[in-house]
């Protein structure tokens, strides 16, 4: 039995990439109309306004303040979280247990950011008191990079086994016209791109970019009305490690199976029953972790598994980010990742498509190697 | 314009950074259930309780985790590239983030065995490593 007591109706997207002068709103505000019209529903009808702030929102927590304003909504729920790359996932799970709850009827689920072009700085330094920049220590790379050289070094993982998720990701970008990487690449151009923070290449590192997306929810009874492809919300599912030093395994990020396993739960399913994933890849060790943390491999197994990237690719059997994903696509902090598994479901990916498709599990995960929340989403 | 990134010495920290000036590195043990925390913090996350003491540790472990920055972050790393970062296993259970020292070091792996140095920067003195096999 899954969940299902709330569906997505609607995805909307902004233009993605590079443009200097645009506000996060006025990104926000595109998906948004996209999102609804995608959903064939008017604005009165969205009684909910949950949304993360972006990294260059002013707003920071009151971020739907200055949104709902703009947008002109006075909704029954609302109200802003930041939880790094699982937040959407968090906000979905918000609006479908509300719309359960009886507290809303339908739900706008909004992010838009000017990362690009707004002066984002992904470096600050990690840490507590002592600030782990008095050691060097800065930024989202170098967070990944702990995890990467860990794995390297307990279960013989490769930098060129990273670079298969890299070529591949591009590989599905090069099918999506939306990507804004869509330049194939080869493991020797992984391996002789620059390093970041070794082990990790630039050419393991997401995308910086200028964008939005906007997410309905709502009722099955209303999805059914508005019949437009609604999207099962079958398991949802959230876990944290807040500790890090303190966790001996946060390297690991141990809590990404609990997201997903609990997700499977509520969904009635297991990683055979996902027939394609979009897996939160801020960088390619990432998407090995989700890997070994869905149980579609064994921990410390997935290095062989997306070796060649056959597997991993469209046709095999398991494709993964069938879009692109933060790595050529565009870097929406995962929230694209909710929108291709939606278009997944819909059958609507062209060639990209991955025929019969069913059940799809999104996962995200933020902060400091912190947060993680997993979906699963049926057709 | 300093070189460096001072540590920013509290009233809960300042046990620590005195003890790196004495050439000694030392964590809090809860003096409830005996716990030894690093970050350093106001109160044993394990079971709450504030009261602690500070106890001196050995300095030796293990690499865990070993990157090499060629990315600038920050001005007071800019001219230090590439400079390692490594994640340290403590014998006695903590985890730091710290370097192996000079922080230009390459040549050393993640299960290398480490004790503690000190490293002058300004008034302080950094907790650092040296490889030790």
């Amino acid at each position: 039995m899954s969940w299902d007591k709330a569906a997505i109706t609607g995805v909307g997207t902004s233009r993605m990439g590079k443009f200097p002068g645009v506000t996060s709103n006025a990104l926000a505000k595109e998906a948004f109309v996209n999102a609804i019209n995608d959903a064939g529903i008017p604005k009165e009808e969205i009684d909910g306004l949950i949304t993360m702030p972006g990294t260059t929102s002013p707003e920071g927590p009151k971020h739907y303040l200055a949104l709902g304003e703009l947008l002109g909504i006075n909704p029954r729920i609302a109200w802003s979280i930041s939880m790094g790359g699982a937040t959407v996932g968090t906000l979905i799970t918000q609006a479908a247990l509300a719309i359960e709850a009886g507290m809303a009827s339908t739900v706008a689920v909004v992010f838009g950011d000017a990362a690009k072009t707004g002066g984002s700085r992904f470096g600050a330094a990690a840490g507590d008191d002592d600030s782990w920049g008095i050691w060097g220590m800065f930024g989202n790379a170098a967070n990944s990079a702990i995890a990467a050289s860990r794995h390297m070094a307990v279960y013989g993982t490769t930098s060129e086994q990273l670079g298969w998720v890299g070529v591949t990701m591009r590989k599905h970008a090069a099918l999506n016209p939306n990507a804004i990487m869509r330049e194939p690449f080869t493991i020797d151009d992984h391996q002789n791109s620059r390093m970041i923070v070794d082990p990790l290449h630039l050419l393991d590192c997401c995308l910086i970019s200028d964008g939005a997306v906007a997410i309905i929810v709502t009722s099955p009874e209303r999805a059914r009305d508005n019949a437009t492809h609604p999207v099962r919300i079958m398991g949802m599912g959230q876990a944290h490690s807040l500790q890090k030093l303190g966790k001996e395994d946060w390297w690991y990020m141990p809590h990404q199976r609990d997201a997903i396993f609990d997700a499977y739960r509520m969904a009635g399913v297991g990683p055979k029953d996902i027939d394609v994933a979009q897996l939160y890849d801020n960088f390619t060790i990432s998407v090995l972790l989700w890997l070994e943390h869905a149980g579609f491999v064994e921990p410390g197994e997935a290095g062989p598994f997306v070796e060649g990237g056959e597997r991993i690719s469209l046709g095999g059997e398991l494709p993964v980010n069938t879009s692109g994903g933060n790595l050529s696509e565009s870097y929406m902090q995962g929230w694209l990742h909710v929108v291709e598994g939606v278009r997944q479901m819909r059958g609507e990916c062209g060639p990209r498509q991955v025929a019969g498709a069913e059940v799809t599990l999104v996962t995200g995960r933020g902060m400091t190697l912190n947060t993680s929340a997993a979906l699963v989403l049926g057709r | 314009m300093t070189d460096f990134i001072e540590p920013v010495v509290t009233d809960v920290n300042r046990g620590f950074w005195d003890g790196c000036a004495q050439g000694v590195l030392r964590v809090q043990r809860c003096l409830a259930c005996g716990h030894l925390r690093y970050p350093v913090a106001p109160w044993c996350p394990e079971c709450l309780d504030e009261r602690s003491e500070w106890q001196a540790l050995s300095g030796r472990g293990s690499v865990l985790s070993k990157l090499v920055f060629h990315q600038s972050y920050h001005p007071a790393w800019k001219d230090r590239i590439p400079y390692n970062v490594v994640l340290v296993q403590l014998d006695e259970g903590p985890r730091m983030i710290s370097n192996v020292a000079p922080v230009s070091s390459e040549d050393f792996a993640v299960g290398d065995a480490v004790e503690v140095v000190f490293e002058r920067e300004g008034e302080f003195s950094i907790p650092r490593f040296r490889v030790t096999g």
